[in-house]
């Protein structure tokens, strides 16, 4: 009586959460009617929650199948019905009671690869939203969630937004279980620890951690699980919204947390002891802690040679600080200090500008405009018009603007080189970080000259340096400066010569291979050498 | 709270960029005013004096390691004296930045940006200062960390640079006037280490403070080297005669530089390197004043400090001195040495007299292992 009255209730117009509070609270019933009540009294009219009812050992026992249409396979849900008739008629001999029934089921005839059992309305939801099916009895009150997963999925494709030449391809998707496979096939250990979570009121969406357990510091695993527990939010839709509640400095425009597509940048990082955070529904995980080194860090560099690595993150390096203060640094030059520009170049220049109409702040703050402008409405527009836009961009803007006299050549060069530049930063979210601080350098630029480019660096060399990542200094290795891990910074050492890991975050364990494993002819015979000398100290140690 | 901590290499890195910044800026024209070629001599005189100074402060401090100087002077001179003798030192940081600040808007404002108010240049360089310090001495340290390199390149290059244009004739001849001329232009040089008195209040912050004296060592030593190496070059390029009259002379020299047709004006290099050096400096120097006001006045934290003082310090380095020639008159030597021996060597002479007699008498309050 009790049950059919919260069920009343249920019908009432109550509040979702008040909704979500009833059926929290929710057990399952002996009665099967009841309990198929129950449930469409907790989904509604929807039709995608179907349910078949049948009666199995040998007409004695009366259950319903419960599954969500397109969550699971339909192929498994007919399997599990057959394996349910079949199952009883052959256990015809033992059992007769319900209790017997059904324990005999879960344990013998039901050949899902998971079976459990659950007691409650919530439980037995989550299990069909998990693309389970259920199997409620009649007379018992209790049920066997199994799973029959089988949901539509893109196929495991080439990350959009980090692309590589040499490289494993593949990426994450935006299902859960199968980025969870992709980092697990790439480090086997047993010690790839996965924490489950599940956030978000309505949407209860699952985010996990992983880490490799003895290798990523107790400290930092601690913190990040905090942080992730104390999320107290209605639906997260993306790993972003993880990131904001997880991050140190929400102010700060420079991104705090690392975000990937890739899992082999997933697995590297967490070989350093850093931890992932993955959520369901999105290809992008979050890596923490992050640093500026990170950034810069294609994972191309990492499997060419090593000359050509190192002189790829240089260019980087070199071109990420020049998008960030080219335009500005060629406002201040020529407002400024022309003095600077050796004369034949100067000529040019002033040559060029001659009838401008506009001062050379505004021409270059403007043309800095139209770029992202053009840029953003590349992103946004249809496929099919994208072409017609960048036609319009380079030749009307550009060629027209420069004929009409109101741009000159110069700046049109120095807009198109930050823009390329700006293109080389592997990590798009810090390149758009970087965007936005151009245009701060453009008027410190005309309003100090090289002073205030200077001022400009100076202030954002501070706030980086006060930036920290879960507890780790954002700069570092640069600041505070760790001479050991600076190989890895500006230029990539040898894979060899990586004997530790970075000092900060993976102080557990700080060596990950043995010295002196250098290439080279006739390595094979001076090991041999080195053996049987270590042999031999050995045996005579011994004696 | 955790108590905030900078490495010893980075109070290295500290002291070397605030002793090398002073010497890119004013030493060079300080040493060979009186004595012309022999400015080399004048600067290995003034890095065993710098060397004294750190000796004496990083001496004292490492007696107390987890003490700043404005707290150990209470505890040796009592509460009167120490805190007269602590207001002597927060006025010589305000001094010391100050004169800095101001040297440097004058260089960018004469040379540079001729219509920017000095003002505007100094306020920019103390907010920025004040900034650093706000958010606490370990941003500090990891800015030198950052800046070093760049630091160290960017002088590296301007005196490479030089290199070639460098005249051996210039330097000769050796000592022709005696050490007469040589110790009174070592006079002002040493009288600017009194920079290193940072060194006492940084101590306590160290990961390491027993090892203070010997960071802040190697940084004199290496600061010392970069004088001699300056200042020789300056001569050489310049003469004695031009090298002693210019206001600027290491920025003469740079200027005329020209490694190629197309490489000719890498001054820009030189101020952009005096601009991080000068940051540090005035950041180092207001952390240590406002730390120190605040220990005197008994606050428990000294960030509520920052904001009024940067304010001060902007005031000082614009109103301070009329112009650029009074900045010089107080350089020279019989300005700036009594000046400095009034507000530093007295007040240490009686601080170090204090520390041997209580030692003697066997009771210093709050000394490591003494109480």
């Amino acid at each position: 009586m009790e049950e059919s009255a919260k069920v009343r209730r249920l019908e009432d117009r109550l509040k979702v959460s008040q909704r979500e509070g009833i059926i929290k609270r929710l057990v399952l019933k002996p009665s099967l009617e009841e309990n198929i009540k129950l449930l469409k009294a907790v989904a509604g009219p929807s039709p995608d929650v179907v349910f078949r009812r049948l009666t199995v050992g040998e007409g004695r026992v009366k259950v319903a199948v419960f599954h969500i249409e397109n969550l699971s396979d339909s192929l498994l849900v007919e399997k599990l019905i057959r394996m349910l008739g079949l199952g009883t008629r052959l256990s015809r001999m033992g059992p007769v009671t319900e209790q017997e029934l059904f324990s005999q089921l879960k344990e013998q005839w039901l050949q899902s690869s998971e079976v459990c059992e659950t007691d409650t309305i919530d439980e037995v939801w989550n299990a069909l939203v998990e693309g389970n099916s259920v199997v409620v009895f009649h007379g018992i009150a209790r049920a066997l969630a199994c799973s029959t997963q089988g949901y539509d999925k893109r196929a495991v494709d080439e990350p959009q937004s980090e692309t590589v030449i040499r490289g494993p391809r593949d990426g994450f998707i935006e299902s859960i279980s199968t980025n969870i496979s992709l980092v697990r096939r790439r480090l086997k250990t047993p010690n790839l620890w996965i924490e489950n979570f599940t956030l978000g009121r309505l949407s209860r969406t699952r985010v996990v951690m992983l880490y490799i357990k003895g290798l990523a510091s107790e400290e930092l695993v601690q913190e990040v699980r905090q942080r992730v527990n104390r999320i107290k939010i209605d639906a997260v839709l993306e790993s972003g919204y993880v990131e904001e509640f997880i991050e140190d400095n929400p102010f700060s425009i420079f991104p705090l947390v690392f975000r990937t597509e890739r899992p082999d940048r997933v697995a590297a990082c967490l070989l350093e002891g850093k931890v992932a955070v993955m959520t369901d529904g999105t290809p992008f995980v979050l890596v923490v802690p992050m640093d500026f080194p990170m950034l810069l860090q294609a994972p191309d560099d990492y499997y060419e040679k090593v000359p050509v690595g190192s002189f790829l993150r240089l260019l980087r390096l070199v071109a990420f600080i020049g998008s960030i203060i080219l335009p500005g640094t060629y406002v201040a030059v020529v407002r400024f200090h022309p003095e600077l520009i050796p004369t034949n170049l100067l000529l040019r220049i002033t040559g060029a500008k001659e009838g401008v109409p506009f001062p050379i702040v505004f021409e270059v703050f403007m043309m800095e405009l139209l770029f992202e402008l053009l840029r953003e409405a590349g992103i946004r527009l249809p496929r099919v018009i994208g072409p017609a836009v960048s036609i319009v961009g380079a030749l009307v803007l550009g060629e027209a603007a420069i004929r009409a006299g109101l741009v000159s050549p110069p700046v049109v060069i120095i807009v198109a080189l930050t823009a390329i530049a700006s293109f080389t930063v592997p990590t798009f979210s810090f390149g758009i970080a970087a965007r936005l601080v151009r245009f701060i350098f453009i008027l410190l630029g005309g309003a100090l000259g090289l002073f205030g480019i200077q001022f400009g660096l100076l202030f954002m060399i501070i706030l980086l340096a006060s930036l920290r990542s879960f507890g780790y200094p954002f700069l570092a290795p640069l600041a505070p400066l760790i001479v050991s891990d600076l190989k890895d910074i500006f230029s990539r050492m040898f894979r060899w010569s990586f004997i530790r890991r970075p000092k900060l975050t993976g102080a557990r364990e700080p060596v990950r291979q043995p010295q002196g494993q250098m290439p080279g002819p006739g390595r094979e015979k001076e090991e041999k050498e080195k053996n049987l000398q270590g042999a031999k100290d050995k045996w005579s140690g011994k004696r | 709270m955790v108590r905030e901590k900078i490495a010893n290499r980075q109070l290295l890195f500290i002291l070397f960029m605030i002793r090398s910044t002073v010497v890119i800026a004013t030493l060079p024209v300080l040493t060979t005013g009186e004595a012309a070629q022999d400015a080399w001599a004048a600067a290995t005189l003034a890095l065993l004096g710098s060397v004294v100074i750190v000796l004496m402060v990083g001496g004292l401090g490492t007696k107390f390691p987890s003490l700043t100087i404005v707290e150990y002077n209470q505890r040796l001179l009592g509460k009167y004296v120490g805190g007269l003798v602590s207001l002597a030192f927060l006025w010589l940081f305000l001094h010391i930045a100050a004169t800095d600040t101001r040297v440097y808007a004058e260089v960018l404002v004469s040379g540079f940006l001729p219509l920017t108010p000095l003002t505007f240049i100094t306020a920019s360089m103390v907010i920025l200062a004040a900034l650093v310090v706000y958010l606490g001495i370990e941003v500090l340290g990891r800015m030198a960390d950052v800046l070093m390199p760049f630091f160290t390149l960017f002088i590296a290059l301007s005196i490479a640079g030089a290199l070639r244009s460098v005249q051996p004739h210039n330097l000769e001849p050796v000592l022709a006037r005696g050490l007469g001329p040589v110790i009174s232009g070592a006079v002002t040089p040493i009288a600017i280490s009194v920079q290193f008195l940072a060194l006492a209040m940084l101590i306590p912050t160290l990961t390491i403070p027993e090892k203070a004296t010997s960071s802040a060592l190697v940084a004199a030593t290496l600061a010392g080297i970069v004088l001699i190496v300056a200042s020789s070059v300056v001569v050489g390029v310049l003469g004695p005669d031009l090298g002693s009259k210019a206001i600027f002379p290491f920025f003469e020299m740079v200027r005329s530089i020209e490694i190629s047709a197309f490489l000719e004006r890498i001054e820009a290099l030189t101020v952009i390197a005096w601009g991080l050096g000068l940051f540090i400096d005035v950041a180092t120097f207001l952390y240590c004043g406002a730390k120190g006001l605040a220990q005197l006045l008994g606050l428990r934290d000294y960030r509520i400090l920052v904001g009024p003082l940067a304010a001060i310090w902007v005031l000082v380095a614009v109103y301070g001195y009329e112009s650029l020639f009074a900045i010089m008159r107080f350089f020279s030597p019989d300005v700036i040495g009594p000046y400095v021996a009034a507000i530093f060597l007295g007040p240490y002479l009686l601080l170090w007299g204090t520390y041997i007699a209580r030692s003697l008498l066997g009771k210093i309050p709050g000394q490591k292992g003494g109480q």
